[in-house]
């Protein structure tokens, strides 16, 4: 369903080497309270309005459940859908239950403090962030009021005038980023008809031809190999970047009834890490975590890495644990979950409402 | 193998939160679905519906005047009164007086009840869906009555009091606690009894109107008339129509960065009473209240706003003669949601046909006691429902109940009331439903009152329809659930203290309710008995009243404190819930009402707050508390039997910042003016 976490991870490997990079000029060391460790992207509950960013320092087992709140005395009035960060900002997308009231937050990266904002019409339902040089992409499902998921498009922001520079059509309820050497990859939600894979030109802010899919697409990342991975319903593809061909089709046995979603790469980028989950007839739902290799030829399903599904998974860069989000209900906390990478669990951590993504810094 | 059949592509991610309320909303229908085609499992969940759960109620409004606090006044109670409040012994009952229902005429019922009672309202927004924590209990627990009928959605199992203005009734007491051996389903953490009243005047004429800030308006007209038929009938009756419009035009469209929702109210209704007596006790009356409320967010984005209206139509005949009263009803309630395009909504209807019938006996047990009064009766219930989101369409539902209702007073000092109840529904039925209630005097002097009073009883709910039938979140087999409640209290009357008259009582309760319906998100969010809670607290009530000459003064204020919370653990993560405070319920509130008057002119202070609020069963979240004060200075005009009301109100005078269910700002300080003509022909 949702595999912001991957993008998130690849992009704080750049950011991490990025950070390296400006501690090696000799530039100041960030100040703040939230320089080093997990934010986690808490939705809420949707009619509340109360999705949250939660942090915790690596070595902590107790997070900050809302440091928006914290650095600013006024919390982010909705669901947040994805946080990411440029060099100097941290860009949050939030999801009010009104329309015309979601927008894309701004904060100081390292101290959370308001930075200003962008609203409709220029955001209208944001899902996904994706930074990109200087720029900075939100996919948007647009006002969506016959939710029939028709249409959509990702909005380019200039993050140095923070102003929306245009609005690209993406149809079918754009979701899921993936960034790759001046192309980005754009899903679609499940709750759409698209079987195919837009992709943009991020120096011309074109959309170029997409790639047909056996289902409804969203990219999973680029492996070890520079190759791109897109989920499209029970179908895993690994495609060639350069001619945009289809190299591999690999199948998970879905029975029919189970939901494939929650992909994220290992650090060395040469694994992928899945949740399958379903309902019982008791209306119970279920699931587990599985891992293949890039060059697996098929998925097995028949022991999984951890016996549970997650609301959320990512991998950190810098400890390679694995982070799955639990989420008990609606109107409870949920929980960061930390794993090694051979499925054995470390701890959890409490974290905001219904936690969905984490951004490692 | 689709486990469900239907239901809009939705996105989990974006408003998967609120199903259970929208559920229990009528109208939403987010749901989990299985989708063979795609070999894939979905989350669906309905987006037209999700807003569903908005209806309203103006929370910035406020009150007046001075309230009776007990049950000391109701023995007085003319027996004639729809609900049988006389068993209902050992029980809390509170009328508000007419001067303060007069006072609030252009409001809705919550501003009363916010500011007379420590009832906690869960409140989405000024004119937005409104719903009543009555004792620590959910929406779903509390039972209003009109003329005796429980008027609760059917699908829902709850009233939007937003929907209930105050032009709509003649006469408001609350009841406190389980009263289910007498009420019925619902009355789980109290009952708001609804009444109209005869007219004795040969007419009386009112109309008015409200200007308040924010563009709002409410106008109204009241008629009220009463003759001699013949010798031997009388005729009586009253006919008012109101109209209003919220346009919540604010100056700012935020407070301290905090949205204050664009919605739009319009609320209209007609009511008609007729009432034929007779010298020999015979009555007969009809009742008929059309209501409609209609609530718009946003109305000024088309393609994102959304429209919930809420339409009932309640019509009542009734008949006593003697001893034996007998009443049939027929009820409709109409609940349309669109988003966007508000020309075809979704729509559901509900038709509820509902007699009774009961007779009054008197038990003699001898000479030198005094007999026991009963009252015997049945009801029958038919519903008929048809909603969008139901597996099948219409729906129908039969209930019955019998009842038993006892009161006997064996000295001066003892009155008590022993109640049975067994209702009967299609399928399943509720448990047995006994009470019993004592009350005692212990001190009973010329100018001083101590009583003791107490109850016991078990309570229940059947499930609403929307709980049963729902469309796979349902649960045909769910159970009622049911509680036991218990309380005790002492009410103290000083007939002159401080020059006038003081009241105060304090009450104990706890309450336990087993088998709590849960729409469970961990299970698809269908609907299950899985909680058990517990809820008790303290009230405290003082009532104050003095007259001299010209001058009269008042004071009410009420402080509770109620501890409610979730016993029982049902899967792994709800060792996080349990001992918790429930969601929207305040440990403490408080209401002062003190007003100053001479002759036809009245200054009211109103202060009502509410401690915080959590707004996760987890109490990770809170809403901070808040207090509020409304002012309202008032002024009567005579000329002969013409008079003139002009009352000015300030409304949250401090300005408070506080916050709704949504997250959304409440509005600031605001101000009201209305001026009502009357003719009374005494």
């Amino acid at each position: 369903m949702k595999m912001k976490k991957q993008l998130a991870s690849s992009l704080a490997v750049a950011f991490s080497a990025a950070l390296l990079w400006s501690c090696n000029q000799s530039d100041p060391a960030p100040k703040g309270d939230y320089v080093s460790g997990v934010f986690v992207s808490n939705e809420g509950n949707f009619q509340q309005n109360n999705g949250a960013v939660s942090f915790f320092p690596r070595e902590r087992t107790t997070a900050d459940l809302d440091i928006f709140a914290a650095a600013n005395g006024t919390d982010l009035k909705g669901g947040v859908q994805d946080y990411t960060a440029s060099e100097k900002q941290g860009i949050i997308l939030v999801d009010n239950s009104a329309a015309g009231q979601d927008r894309v937050q701004f904060v100081e990266r390292y101290t959370f403090r308001d930075e200003g904002t962008i609203g409709a019409p220029d955001i209208e339902n944001p899902r996904e962030v994706a930074i990109a040089g200087s720029k900075a992409y939100v996919s948007c499902w647009g006002t969506n009021a016959d939710q029939k998921y028709s249409t959509g498009y990702i909005a380019v922001i200039d993050l140095t005038t923070k102003k929306v520079t245009k609005k690209i059509n993406v149809a079918n309820g754009p979701e899921n980023l993936v960034y790759n050497n001046g192309k980005l990859y754009v899903g679609t939600t499940q709750w759409g008809a698209g079987n195919s894979l837009a992709i943009i030109n991020t120096t011309s802010d074109e959309a170029t031809s997409p790639i047909s899919t056996p289902g409804i697409a969203n990219p999973v990342g680029i492996d070890a190999n520079g190759k791109l991975w897109v989920s499209a319903g029970d179908k895993v593809l690994r495609i060639n970047t350069e001619s945009n061909a289809t190299e591999a089709t690999m199948t998970i046995a879905t029975g029919g009834t189970k939901a494939v979603g929650n992909f994220a790469f290992s650090n060395d980028l040469k694994s992928i890490f899945f949740v399958l989950s379903w309902f019982d007839d008791a209306f119970k739902e279920h699931g587990a975590t599985y891992k293949f290799s890039i060059s697996d030829t098929q998925i097995a399903v028949g022991t999984p890495l951890i016996p549970r599904h997650f609301s959320g998974l990512a991998v950190d860069p810098s400890q390679g644990l694995l982070y799955g989000a639990v989420s008990p209900s609606y109107t409870q906390a949920g929980y960061a979950v930390r794993y090694r990478t051979d499925g054995s669990v470390v701890d959890s951590i409490k974290v905001g409402v219904i936690p969905s993504g984490f951004f490692f810094q | 193998m689709p486990l469900f059949t239907d239901g809009k592509a939705q996105d989990a991610k974006d408003e998967p939160g609120d199903l259970p309320e929208h559920l229990i909303g009528p109208f939403s229908e987010e749901k989990r679905k299985i989708d063979a085609n795609h070999c894939d499992l979905k989350v669906f969940t309905d987006r037209r519906f999700v807003g569903y759960w908005v209806l309203w109620a103006s929370f910035a409004l406020t009150l007046p005047g001075y309230a009776q606090n007990d049950s000391i006044a109701l023995e007085t109670v003319v027996v004639r009164g729809f609900v049988p409040e006389k068993f209902m012994s050992g029980l809390k009952i509170q009328a508000i007086d007419s001067a303060s229902l007069t006072q609030l005429r252009f409001q809705n019922i919550s501003d009363v009840l916010s500011a007379f009672t420590p009832i906690a309202f869960r409140n989405y927004g000024p004119g937005q869906l409104s719903t009543a924590s009555f004792r620590g209990t959910s929406a779903n627990h509390t039972a209003v009555l009109w003329n005796g009928l429980n008027i609760n959605a059917p699908t829902l199992g709850q009233t939007d009091f937003s929907t209930i203005p105050v032009a709509g009734f003649d006469q408001l007491s609350i009841q406190y606690g389980s009263a289910a051996s007498i009420v019925g389903s619902d009355a789980v953490g109290g009952s708001i009894l609804l009444g109209s009243k005869a007219p004795d005047k040969p007419l009386s004429v009112t109309a008015g109107a409200q200007r308040a800030s924010f563009n709002n308006y409410q106008v109204q007209e009241t008629f009220r008339y009463f003759t001699h038929l013949n010798e031997k009938w009388e005729f009586s009756g009253k006919t008012a129509v109101y109209n209003g419009k919220m346009n919540n035009d604010y100056r700012k469209p935020l407070r301290r960065g905090y949205l204050l929702l664009p919605t739009e109210t319009a609320q209209k209704g007609i009511v008609q009473d007729l009432f034929f007596r007779a010298k020999n006790d015979r009555e007969i009356s009809a009742h008929i209240w059309l209501t409609d409320n209609n609530l718009v967010l946003i109305p000024d984005d088309e393609m994102g706003r959304e429209m919930t209206r809420t339409t009932a139509y309640r019509t009542m005949l009734r008949y006593q003669a003697g001893s034996l009263a007998m009443r049939t009803a027929w009820v409709r309630d109409i609940i349309d949601y669109a988003k966007g395009d508000l020309s075809r909504p979704d729509h559901s209807v509900t038709d509820k046909f509902a007699s009774r019938i009961e007779k009054d006996f008197m038990l003699n047990l001898g000479d030198n006691v005094n007999p026991v009064s009963i009252k015997a009766g049945g009801e029958w219930t038919h519903y008929r429902s048809r909603v969008p989101g139901y597996a099948q369409s219409p729906v129908s539902e039969n209930r019955t109940d019998l009842f038993l209702l006892t009161r006997w007073q064996p000295t001066a000092r003892i009155i008590t009331s022993v109640n049975l109840r067994q209702g009967l529904v299609t399928g399943y039925n509720p448990p047995f439903t006994p009470s019993v209630g004592l009350e005692y005097g212990l001190v009973q002097k010329i100018r001083y009152d101590l009583k003791i009073k107490g109850s016991a009883g078990r309570s229940y709910r059947v499930p609403t329809l929307n709980e049963r039938y729902w469309k796979d979140l349902g649960n045909p087999g769910i159970r009622p659930e049911t509680g036991w409640n218990k309380e005790i209290g002492l009410e103290q009357a000083f007939r002159r203290a401080i020059g006038g008259s003081l009241r105060t009582s304090a009450t104990f309760y706890h309450n336990r309710i087993k088998d709590w319906t849960y729409w469970n998100p961990s299970s698809g969010f269908r609907v299950e008995n899985l909680q058990q809670v517990l809820a008790r607290g303290i009230e405290l009530q003082l009532n104050y009243q003095r007259q001299i000459g010209f001058w009269h003064t008042g004071l009410d204020a009420g402080y509770a404190f109620n501890k409610s919370s979730q016993e029982k653990a049902y899967d792994n993560y709800s060792q996080d819930v349990v001992g918790k405070q429930l969601v929207f319920v305040p440990e403490h509130t408080a209401n002062v009402n003190m007003f100053f008057q001479y002759k036809l002119t009245r200054f009211t202070t109103q202060f009502q707050a509410a401690s915080k609020r959590y707004s996760t069963s987890d109490n990770i979240q809170f809403l901070d508390g808040y207090g509020l004060v409304t002012l309202i200075g008032e002024t009567t005009f005579r000329f002969d039997e013409f008079r003139m009301h002009l009352q000015a109100q300030i409304r949250n005078v401090t300005d408070t910042f506080y916050l709704n269910v949504r997250n959304n700002a409440m509005p600031g300080r605001s101000f009201a003016l209305s001026l009502t003509f009357s003719y009374d022909s005494q």
